[in-house]
């Protein structure tokens, strides 16, 4: 007999264990929200009802622990995250380098790395402006509150990073939020937040997004130029009579016989580069997803 | 030897995998607000008169989240009064027309399974 939610949540996370933790976080919150509303309901239409009955009669509407894990392991295996797709086997290694330009996770990779310069800035000053207010409130009454609202903020903006990962990383990361323990009070939630590796888990990731976003900033800018010259020169040279360097009156051309090279060598350096966004891409799915997903 | 009620749970959770989805749209599309899960179950078990002749609850969510996936439905998260905060579903318009698509394969289905059992 199960005698409480925590129980059978906790039941339901050691069925869960060897499917993905995203997959793990949804179920145990669906959970959660419907064995409370169940529950609720119940009490109040047969008062007369131990606690332990009426949850064990909402159980058996709901289904084990055992079931509900592998109704969710059958679903997820059918369904994949949408960038997540297969990529065709049995390809050359030279249709797989060149393949990249149709990979939409290549693309989204490189979209991410753009995105994750503006949220890593975002990330850096609000954990910041969060940890060290908190901090310095501490001296006064209201300090704690403060600190509770700051940890509530973390766990909201973890989840946002999570939606963008998945969106556009194709790793799959939790579509809903985790639920704490309902009805404690706010002091008990603090101490709960604070004491959990997640939270501040989720802070070091808001700092390193901060190094990592700008590192991706300037690979992106840095390459996308050094690419679009090459690929400049012999216009820059034929058609508007420039030389690929100018100083004072002396001036730089590429001999004629080069341009091909200097166009390929172009392309070359972008394809490298989109070959490359696309690893970074699923070593930061990883990454996040290792940070932000509670096990 | 399996037994025959092992081999019937079997039958079931097979013919449940599709007629789930089918379900949940229709009920989504009836309804005029959003639902959220404990809701459409409550609904459901009313329809069944049973809750457990169709399937069990809890396996109701994660086809939820499969027809989210797909675009066929969409949720958001509100509040609630008491206990945990409660996530709301609502059909979309793709969901819509792949429903009316659903419906007629269903009556095929029907008409096709009834005229083999039958056998006329």
């Amino acid at each position: 007999m199960i005698k409480s939610i925590e129980e059978y949540l906790e039941l339901l996370k050691t069925e869960l264990q060897d499917s993905d933790a995203a997959t793990a976080q949804d179920a145990l919150s669906d959970a959660e929200e419907h064995l409370r509303a169940a529950l609720a309901n119940l009490r109040e239409k047969q008062p007369e009802l131990s606690e332990e009955a009426a949850l064990n009669s909402v159980i058996e509407q709901y289904g084990s622990p055992a079931e509900t894990a592998s109704a969710y392991a059958e679903v997820e295996r059918r369904t994949t995250p949408q960038l997540a797709r297969e990529n065709v086997k049995n390809e050359s290694a030279v249709a797989r380098f060149f393949g990249v330009y149709t990979d939409a996770r290549a693309w989204g990779s490189l979209l991410y790395m753009l995105i994750a310069f503006v949220t890593g800035v975002f990330y850096f000053s609000w954990a910041v402006t969060g940890l060290v207010t908190s901090i310095s409130f501490a001296l006064f009454i209201f300090g704690l509150p403060f600190a509770l609202l700051f940890f509530l903020s973390v766990r909201g903006l973890a989840l946002l990073e999570g939606r963008l990962v998945e969106g556009l990383l194709g790793v799959r990361m939790p579509r809903r939020p985790l639920f704490t323990q309902q009805n404690l009070k706010w002091i008990d939630r603090l101490k709960e937040l604070a004491l959990d590796r997640h939270t501040w888990f989720s802070i070091l990731y808001m700092f390193i997004q901060f190094v990592l976003g700008t590192i991706y900033f300037v690979m992106f800018t840095t390459i996308l130029s050094l690419s679009l010259s090459l690929i400049a020169i012999p216009i820059l040279q034929e058609f508007l009579g420039q030389g690929f360097v100018t100083n004072n009156d002396l001036r730089y051309y590429f001999p004629t016989w080069s341009y091909p090279l200097l166009v390929l060598g172009g392309v070359m350096v972008w394809t490298i580069f989109m070959n490359l966004a696309r690893g970074i891409g699923q070593l930061h799915g990883r990454m996040a997803k290792s940070m932000l997903v509670t096990d | 030897m399996v037994d025959s009620l092992t081999l019937t749970k079997k039958f079931q959770k097979e013919m449940n995998a599709g007629i789930a989805s089918l379900v949940l749209l229709s009920v989504l599309a009836k309804s005029k607000k959003p639902m959220y899960g404990y809701q459409i179950a409550k609904l459901l078990e009313e329809y069944s008169g049973d809750a457990t002749t169709f399937m069990k609850q809890g396996a109701l969510y994660p086809v939820l989240h499969s027809l989210e996936n797909s675009g066929l439905l969409e949720s958001s998260v509100e509040p609630s009064v008491s206990g945990p905060p409660r996530r709301y579903y609502e059909i979309t318009a793709e969901g819509k027309e792949t429903l009316v698509i659903w419906q007629g394969v269903w009556k095929q289905m029907k008409l096709f399974v009834d005229k083999a059992i039958k056998g006329a």
